[in-house]
């Protein structure tokens, strides 16, 4: 069983998440060890204890692949904020950007049939568009973490 | 994911060969989304435990098996 995380990992865990908003990029292992001057299996071991405390997620290479509600690789669902796309795993997150910084953003969703775009958006705290739109969820609340890329 | 209507998910579901999980209207992902992110950024962030996450759902309405942690593997 992994130790919780420390103080200085949910540090980590904040600049992560101020980087991805501020460029579309997570940092890298490298990035994070020469932000924090701390070696990179330090940076590392924090990014696992930090994915078992479920803050994040990683891929198998161990570099950052999800801090919800943003994805740090490409997705069919993308927030626009100051001139970038900022990507979200799924439908539910493409509006946790909004929530998330409390902002409002346009948001495209690719739609999974007909591959076309969904455009709406949060105005104002309120959602505009996609009318009649409907969010399928495939995973029970109690299996999300045990394969959240599906959920 | 994101549908158009009933009939799409359904279709999806049969293409992928994939169970039928909860459906919710946009606006109530929105709602969602507002009560589940909104601390995210902070600094004082430090998770959520599942009964924080029951409280949200039952705020919102969102009843029954599919959203509760009984039944926890």
């Amino acid at each position: 069983m992994s130790l919780p995380p420390s103080e200085s990992d949910w540090q980590i865990r904040q600049y992560i998440y101020t980087r991805l908003v501020g460029t579309s990029r997570a940092p890298t292992i490298l990035d994070i060890a020469a932000h924090f001057v701390m070696r990179p299996a330090q940076a590392q071991a924090a990014l696992r204890r930090l994915q078992a405390a479920h803050a994040l997620v990683l891929a198998e290479d161990g570099a950052v692949l999800m801090a919800h509600p943003l994805s740090a690789v490409p997705t069919d669902y993308r927030a626009r904020i100051d001139g970038h796309w900022l990507y979200a795993n799924c439908a539910w997150d493409s509006l946790g950007i909004p929530a998330m910084l409390g902002i409002d953003v346009q948001v495209e969703a690719r739609h999974p049939l007909s591959r076309q775009p969904i455009h709406f958006c949060v105005d104002g705290g309120q959602l505009v568009g996609a009318e009649g739109c409907l969010v399928h969820f495939a995973q029970a609340f109690r299996n999300w973490y045990d394969d959240i890329v599906e959920t | 994911m994101l549908f158009r209507s009933e009939a799409e998910i359904d279709s999806w579901l049969l293409r992928k060969g994939a169970q039928r999980g909860a459906v919710l209207s946009l606006e109530r992902v929105w709602a969602l989304a507002q009560r589940w992110y909104a601390e995210r950024m902070s600094p004082h962030f430090r998770g959520r435990t599942t009964h924080e996450a029951q409280i949200i759902f039952r705020q919102l309405g969102l009843r029954g098996e599919f959203w509760s942690v009984a039944q926890r593997k």
